[in-house]
């Protein structure tokens, strides 16, 4: 998992750097990159836990598509990783469940099974 | 060894779960949805549909045609409520 | 967090859809001398051809030699000298009767009528199901490549592969030269349907290729660790006593693209099921028009095949939409449509562009024509 700073056809990478935060660490990252990529450039592939079986989950689609990336972006729950560029100070958070409440996914998990 | 495999990534429902529906009498995507919850979830089916389709095929012998590309409605995607709530008086204003 | 409305505008076209088959669209719908509207929910236009570092092949027409990224920005520089509008970050969510499209930008809700409307919303990569498919490091090769050419993130270290169609061969490719270590391609078919020049170039490069060999099931504790690999009958039947184990860390899933049908089947078109095109496709003439009249389809979302399709197909479209506005006399829509379908039949020549063009004409008899 690591930043591809030079690429045989792409070239030199010469986007600004800045930083992000992830379950409150900060994280950097580059202009122009989504959350999901700096967070895997960064050694994260867990973004959230499931509500049901409270499994993992990180990039699968990368298109907006199967919303298995979603977290707590700035305070809003299922967002798409995938689709949300980095914004300076951004801050991003797994999300647990539906991510309405912390323990929103453990009860939900609780009553289902 | 009967190894758990997730058709249903967003509801988490496995092929046995869905096995379990199409023999039980379910024979289309919206009736395994009815019954398993797959299908349900945040994307609405746009993963698990081909899949699930595959099996009622496999199982009834029809083509998976028959079963594509089951009940689709608006919104696609998610919207918020007062987003459609705008989009009715625009549209309203629009057609006048 | 303020929500709003923009109020309704009336357009010629409106086009769902901003990679090469929608550009391609709005493109000829403005030189015919109409006002499209292109929209897309990215934050850039392009679709797929931004991902694409590798050299198109073909003829001169269409771009033989160029990189898909440089054929994107060629398109872009059209539709701006044309002056199209574009909307980004604008996600289409429904489709009403009279043509109006109802779409949510940001918090905004934005509506737009037109004359016509021409869906190139594309193809989604088919997924698959085996045990642990859930694990963080198990994504589509689609996924590892946005990440890869759109932001330069590595998106694993040491790969298995599955799928030998193009998508697999080509991404595999791409994750060699980011430097990540492809330990392996599989593919449960007996042969591989993509390009020899693209599986070439792995084989060159070392990477096994094990056809008839399929998952059985990816391991690790919260993330992949490993995958354990078998092979397979004619009948794709586990053979048993030949399980592998393999570390690697990321799995990528290239089994094949279908339409996206979200749009059409709110538009109410038709399908009709096309194996060599995807799946099911929206039943539409050759001048792209659907069942429905006045809604047109173009790209991926017509069928899967290549980018240079996908940009005629839009071209296509884009005339058969003028024609309708009245911006184009029956004469010069039949001479635009002539041109373009020789091109789209020079695309679809070969082995598997045969298979391509004979499933495209069927979709044509489909319509009725």
């Amino acid at each position: 998992m690591q930043y591809v700073s030079d690429h045989p056809i792409l070239g030199k990478g010469e986007a600004k750097e800045l930083t992000i935060f992830f379950d409150g660490k900060p994280v950097k990252g580059y202009e122009g990159q989504t959350v999901a990529a700096i967070l895997m450039e960064n050694g994260v592939r867990t973004f959230r836990y499931t509500a049901k079986r409270r499994e993992p989950r990180g990039l699968y689609c990368g298109i907006g598509q199967c919303t298995d990336c979603i977290m707590i972006i700035d305070g809003v729950p299922n967002t798409k990783a995938c689709m949300t560029f980095a914004k300076e100070g951004m801050r991003t958070e797994t999300q647990h469940g539906n991510g309405k409440t912390v323990d929103a996914g453990r009860e939900n998990a609780d009553e289902r099974v | 060894m009967d190894e758990e495999k997730i058709i249903c990534r967003c509801e988490e429902v496995t092929e046995k779960e869905i096995m379990q529906a199409i023999e039980g009498g379910a024979r289309s995507l919206d009736e395994v949805k009815k019954r398993t919850r797959a299908g349900m979830g945040y994307c609405q089916g746009k993963t698990c549909k081909k899949l699930i389709a595959r099996m009622l095929s496999s199982y009834t012998g029809e083509p998976m045609e028959k079963f594509l590309p089951g009940s689709i409605r608006m919104p696609v995607g998610p919207v918020s409520l007062s987003v459609l709530a705008a989009s009715e008086e625009a549209a309203k204003e629009g057609t006048k | 967090m303020r929500e709003g409305r923009t109020p309704m505008k009336e357009y010629d076209a409106i086009v769902i859809g901003g990679g090469p088959a929608g550009l391609g669209a709005a493109i000829e719908v403005a030189k015919a001398g109409g006002h499209p509207v292109l929209i897309d929910e990215n934050a850039r236009p392009g679709g797929q051809l931004f991902k694409q570092i590798h050299k198109f092949f073909g003829s001169r027409e269409h771009y033989a030699g160029t990189r898909g990224f440089a054929i994107g920005e060629k398109l872009l520089q059209e539709a701006e000298d044309e002056k199209v509008e574009v909307q980004l970050n604008t996600r289409v969510w429904g489709i009403f009767p009279d043509h109006i499209v109802t779409a949510v930008s940001g918090k905004e809700a934005v509506c737009f009528r037109g004359k016509t409307i021409i869906l190139a919303a594309g193809a989604s990569e088919n997924s698959l199901s085996f045990p642990g498919c859930t694990l963080p490091g198990v994504m589509m090769a689609g996924a590892a490549q946005t990440m890869m050419n759109l932001y330069r993130t590595l998106p694993g270290k040491e790969i298995l592969m599955i799928g030998s169609g193009n998508v697999g061969l080509i991404v595999a490719y791409q994750l060699m030269q980011a430097g990540a270590h492809v330990k392996m391609l599989i593919d449960a078919a007996a042969e591989t349907n993509g390009y020899e020049v693209h599986a070439a170039k792995i084989k060159r490069a070392g990477v096994p290729i094990r056809l008839g060999h399929t998952i059985v099931r990816a391991e690790g504790n919260g993330r992949v660790e490993s995958a354990v690999i078998c092979k397979v009958d004619a009948a794709f039947h586990p053979v048993p006593g030949t399980e592998e184990k393999i570390d690697v860390d990321t799995v990528c899933v290239a089994v094949g693209l279908s339409p996206r049908v979200e749009l059409s089947a709110l538009a109410g078109c038709r399908f009709t099921w096309a194996g060599a095109l995807g799946g099911q496709v929206p039943v539409h003439t050759s001048g792209m028009e659907t069942t429905v009249p006045g809604i047109y389809v173009a790209g991926d979302g017509a069928g899967t095949e290549e980018a240079s399709t996908a940009l005629d197909q839009g071209r296509m479209a884009g005339v058969s939409a003028a024609h309708r506005c009245g911006l184009l006399s029956d004469l010069r829509e039949a001479e635009e449509h002539r041109k373009i379908q020789e091109r789209l039949d020079m695309l679809r020549s070969g082995q598997f562009g045969e298979k391509r063009k004979s499933a495209e004409q069927a979709v044509w008899k489909a319509a009725g024509e």
